[in-house]
């Protein structure tokens, strides 16, 4: 309430204003919200309803059957009744790409967490002078080139690491390959590059700069190594850091679409997002979606159709993969005010 | 051993600490050396190779020859590639006008609700909704045939929208989708629960009305925010290739008219394998974002007492 006047009496003017704000503020939610309302809606209406003109708000006649869609292409079940079609929709059952996100995501987190705090910890308390300087400027240099320059040589890396062509060169003087690495068509292709995030670098450095070096001197006094300071004492103050970098990295990686394009080839291994866009952009290829709709003589759109699969069962599958950033976001949201009502707000 | 030090007494960060010990130094380096070896190995190495590769016609399947300046010279006469960056350009520069200052606006304004209503509030604005089902939803939305939008347009007396097969307004509706994206909120609102209310009291005693009162004493606290928060968007901005992809693909209707420079980078030019030319226009587009960042930097000096 510091933008309102708080001195004086409350004129219906302001009274007015004041409500005016609250109001256009909870309409702003409702409307923010509408998206996740209209999923849900059309994930339970029937399929054809989904294709007529006019929009459906709340179905006449609700039904699970796009949830039970998505259930038999996600266990290959054949009891519900779908046909065969509907359950080869996707290659493989959708857990197996659930799966696969899910592990990409909670590894990079994994390793990157501890490796980047740490890193960022000795850049800010460890370090001093000219070595701080030169190691920060390292870590953070790379943050103004757009990833789009490097995505092209780190795809050739992901091949044979760490020579950038098409096949290792012998080892001079005879016939044998130098030994490389090739993590391409791996779910190690999306994590090992992401380990190291310098975004989350800079805001842990921001963070530790702000920890009065009195604190780390006095644990020093006391003995113990640094690696235990860090654990018992700077780690625990630190948790809203850790919960927002937390937070990005784990949608960042869950949402990456073009880098698991890329590198991720057989669909077996390919992660969620890259799946879901597939199965779209098949759904909307016969100009669905263009001037010519109405015209359904696209045989992959009609297999789809016939198996039951229209727009309510993409958004069930949008839902699906929505939920865990969701869920991502409760977790941090609560450490993170948990952790700015510890330390006190700044 | 150093005689302990007293609450408050900090030993200030220039003078060499001197109890680190031999086996400090080594944790030292060790905290350091995972990070040094992966930033180095994904981080430096691809930008170097990425600028020798430009000058090179590398191919996936034969080893590369080098070429000097050709591929630049052809990215730079080739008209799709013009049309590509203006397209970028547009993109970016609408969705920084339609989307940037919304999350501001809404955070500034939320700080005035009170408290349990801010912390519900702070729950549901910000909730996050996938960048893949968000693209199902508004392609659902867009549709031309029986999406909610041509429902409003039609209802309303205006005449058909062709959405996102509209060479000229679609990217006003890539955008639009990007008007609802409150998400940099949180952070706005994180740094104004740190200006004491006094600041506000002592405006009001001068008699500062309510917009003055936001001009003079909110803005200038979230101004290393705003414009640490621009430079992601004016840099994010230029490379976006997911939303436009997803969206406008597989058939990339409007004949190019969506098609940002990371667009055209993936489809034509990784489509014929032609690496050289690729990461050429991958260092080009580096070039135009440098050149802009620089610019602005310039323009928007930072904060001295920052």
């Amino acid at each position: 309430m510091s933008l309102f006047p708080q001195v004086g009496r409350i004129q219906p003017k302001l009274r007015i204003a004041w409500w005016a704000l609250t109001i256009s503020l909870c309409l702003g939610v409702l409307l923010h919200l509408f998206p996740f309302y209209y999923m849900m809606a059309l994930s339970f209406t029937p399929a054809a309803e989904t294709l007529s003109p006019t929009p459906v708000f709340f179905p006449r006649q609700p039904t699970a059957a796009a949830w039970r869609l998505v259930w038999v292409m996600a266990a290959r079940d054949m009891t519900l009744g779908f046909s065969e079609r509907a359950a080869t929709l996707l290659k493989y059952p959708f857990y197996v790409y659930f799966g696969n996100s899910l592990f990409m995501t909670l590894m990079t987190l994994a390793l990157s967490l501890p490796i980047t705090s740490l890193a960022a910890y000795a850049n800010s308390k460890l370090l001093r002078g000219r070595s701080a300087r030169w190691t920060f400027l390292f870590f953070i240099g790379t943050m103004m080139i757009p990833g789009v320059v490097t995505l092209i040589p780190s795809f050739l890396l992901t091949r044979n690491f760490p020579f950038p062509l098409p096949v290792a060169p012998n080892i001079p003087g005879t016939d044998r390959q130098f030994p490389f690495i090739r993590i391409w068509d791996t779910p190690w292709a999306v994590i090992i590059p992401g380990v190291f995030n310098a975004f989350n670098f800079l805001m842990f450095k921001g963070f530790f700069d702000t920890i009065p070096d009195s604190i780390i001197q006095a644990a020093r006094v006391d003995g113990g190594s640094e690696f235990n300071i860090f654990r018992r004492i700077v780690f625990p103050m630190s948790v809203p850091v850790f919960a927002v970098c937390a937070w990005l990295q784990f949608g960042g990686v869950w949402e990456s679409y073009l880098w698991p394009l890329l590198t991720i080839q057989d669909a077996h291994k390919q992660p969620v997002t890259v799946v879901i866009a597939r199965l779209v952009q098949e759904f909307t290829r016969s100009s669905v979606t263009g001037p010519n709709t109405g015209v359904i003589d696209n045989p992959q759109l009609r297999k789809m159709l016939e198996a039951g699969l229209s727009w309510n069962g993409l958004m069930v599958l949008g839902l699906l993969q929505t939920f865990p950033i969701f869920v991502m976001f409760i977790i941090c949201r609560e450490y993170l005010m948990k952790g700015i009502r510890i330390r006190g707000l700044r | 051993m150093q005689e302990p030090l007293l609450a408050g007494e900090s030993i200030g960060t220039a003078a060499p600490p001197r109890e680190l010990s031999r086996r400090s130094r080594i944790e030292r380096i060790l905290f350091v050396l995972p990070a040094f070896l992966f930033h180095l190995s994904w981080g430096w190495y691809p930008v170097i190779v990425a600028f020798y590769l430009s000058f090179t016609n590398s191919r996936l399947m034969k080893p590369p020859d080098f070429v000097g300046w050709d591929n630049y010279n052809r990215l730079w006469h080739d008209p799709l590639v013009a049309k590509a960056f203006q397209v970028t350009f547009t993109y970016a520069a609408l969705s920084i006008v339609l989307t940037f200052v919304m999350p501001i606006l809404v955070a500034i304004l939320l700080m005035e609700m009170p408290k349990h209503v801010m912390r519900w509030m702070m729950l549901l604005w910000f909730l996050p909704l996938s960048g893949i089902a968000s693209t199902i939803l508004w392609r659902y939305m867009y549709n031309t045939r029986y999406g909610l939008l041509q429902y409003v347009f039609t209802h309303l007396g205006f005449p058909e929208q062709r959405f996102l097969n509209d060479a000229r307004l679609v990217l006003f509706w890539l955008i639009f989708p990007g008007i609802l994206f409150f998400g940099p909120g949180l952070i706005y609102m994180a740094a104004l629960q740190s200006i004491p209310t006094s600041y506000y009291e002592a405006a009001e005693i001068e008699g500062a009305s309510f917009w003055r009162k936001i001009w003079t004493i909110s803005l200038p606290r979230l101004r290393p925010i705003i414009v640490m928060m621009l430079t992601f968007a004016i840099i994010g901005g230029l490379q976006e290739f997911s939303w436009p992809q997803i969206m406008t693909s597989p058939t990339g209707e409007p004949g190019g008219a969506a098609r940002t420079v990371v667009m055209f980078i993936y489809q034509p030019l990784w489509g014929m394998m032609r690496l050289g030319d690729a990461t050429a226009l991958a260092v080009m587009l580096f070039v135009v974002i440098m050149v802009i960042t620089i610019v602005y930097r310039t323009i928007f000096k930072e904060d001295p007492d920052v």
